[in-house]
């Protein structure tokens, strides 16, 4: 009976935090084409949503495994996992309310390095694959794309300085289109299958599937495709102004470099299995395709508070999964635990969201 | 620290990814260039121009669906 409880809370936690990256990362695939009006905010996030939950169908070579080759997997337990997503999802709604884009696999891997470090000490952590997973990567990706935009922006603006304005925007904004797309089915493709990964290896640890050649349950393509695209079409909407107009204003040739230097960048790293998060690239492409223009054209502050929450991600979300880890094994190593950790969870956000809603309310009232 | 960095692997993501990206950048500024051109010409009755641009547009045009076909099935085979 325990055991199937925990097993409901994973589940359950895992298509949260699912809900939370669609929500997170909405911004990386339309908050240039919102900002430079290439597609109206309601249009651009139902698109999104449908290829997000198109994407989460196109592959389906799911690894039951979480934050593999930085974790010990004998360290892995279902409570791990769980500590993991908690960590995870709080970061993801912390960075969300500061309006502060950044990754959710960083903050996924954090989480449960948090909760395995506390549960089998220092020796479950790979230090190597910290570092070649998530701090180079991490390094990587904002130069890289910052450049390749900054190198797209100059060229896009030297071959159409003598024609009329109106077919270059009108032109730009169509490949935005196509480029914010790409971005939605590659992040349904991608970030899906960690959510199906997380409830396969918990359905395996319940012994509900075998360890070797596994199916994944319908059930659970289906529920982590929606969770996704749900979040998608709730949209992250104080991430998508930062990312689309606070961090440069931007025009519609500097957002087509950005997200084309953006799925360039990502897709040449997929393709040669050096994956890159999205959120670091795209954010370092709007800023390489607004100072390619004019350096002072970036908010520098706003951009040192990006790359701020950035660092922290990693050690952030590995405190929270650490202390979530902490508290569920204090009731034991049976289900009490992790329920009252929900419990708390779940008042803590309703409490928060509902003093955000009083907060609005008094705003619409004072503005009459 | 080092160990855990492949650097060859690096260097390529580094130059594949500047061409990938200047690659699109040229490609769609042609299709806006040609179309835009062609639109030109057209006012200004000139029929072979205007074919010409047309078709340079269309060339680049389908060069940039071949690199969207090409990101597909990335996405799709990773």
């Amino acid at each position: 009976m325990g055991e199937d409880v925990v097993l409901v809370i994973v589940v359950a936690t895992a298509l949260a935090f699912d809900f939370t990256n669609g929500f997170h990362d909405t911004a990386n695939a339309i908050a240039t084409s919102v900002s430079t009006r290439a597609m109206s905010p309601r249009t651009a996030v139902a698109m999104s949503a449908v290829l997000n939950f198109v994407g989460a169908f196109i592959s389906l070579k799911v690894a039951a495994t979480v934050a593999s080759g930085i974790v010990d997997a004998g360290a892995i337990t279902t409570t791990v996992v769980f500590a993991g997503l908690i960590g995870a999802i709080a970061w993801n709604l912390a960075t969300w309310w500061f309006g502060l884009p950044s990754s959710s696999s960083h903050a996924l891997i954090g989480g449960v390095v948090g909760a395995a470090f506390v549960s089998d000490g220092p020796g479950a952590i790979f230090g190597d694959g910290v570092i070649e997973k998530v701090l180079v990567p991490g390094i990587v990706a904002p130069l890289l794309a910052f450049t390749v935009a900054a190198l797209a922006i100059l060229v896009i603006y030297r071959m159409v300085r003598n024609l009329r304005p109106g077919p270059v925007t009108r032109g730009y904004r169509l490949g935005q289109i196509v480029s914010a797309s790409m971005f939605s089915l590659a992040h349904g493709t991608n970030d899906a299958q960690k959510t199906m990964g997380i409830i396969t290896l918990a359905l395996i640890a319940h012994g509900d599937l075998p360890a070797d050649g596994f199916d994944v349950p319908v059930w659970v393509i289906v529920s982590s495709a929606a969770a996704i695209a749900l979040g998608t079409y709730m949209g992250g909407w104080r991430i998508i102004r930062t990312m689309g107009s606070r961090i440069i204003k931007m025009d519609p040739a500097q957002g087509f470099a950005a997200q084309g230097a953006g799925a360039a960048v990502v897709l040449t790293a997929t393709h040669l299995g050096f994956p890159l998060s999205t959120t670091h690239t795209i954010s370092g492409a709007v800023m390489g395709a607004g100072a390619a223009k004019r350096l002072s054209a970036v908010r520098w502050g706003l951009a040192g508070n990006i790359a701020l929450a950035w660092v922290l991600t990693l050690p952030a979300a590995a405190a929270i999964g650490g202390v979530v880890f902490t508290v569920s094994s204090v009731f034991g190593g049976g289900a009490l635990g992790p329920v009252i950790v929900s419990v708390a969870v779940l008042a803590a956000i309703a409490w928060i969201f509902a003093r955000r809603l009083a907060s609005d309310r008094r705003l619409a009232v004072a503005e009459g | 620290m080092i160990a855990a960095i492949d650097v060859g692997r690096l260097f390529e993501l580094v130059w594949a990814s500047m061409l990938a990206g200047v690659a699109v950048a040229i490609t769609f500024s042609v299709v806006i260039i040609g179309v835009a051109r062609a639109e030109e010409c057209r006012r200004n009755r000139r029929g072979g121009s205007a074919t010409a641009y047309a078709a340079l547009s269309a060339v680049a045009g389908v060069l940039f669906l071949g690199g969207v076909a090409f990101a597909i099935s990335v996405i799709v085979t990773k």
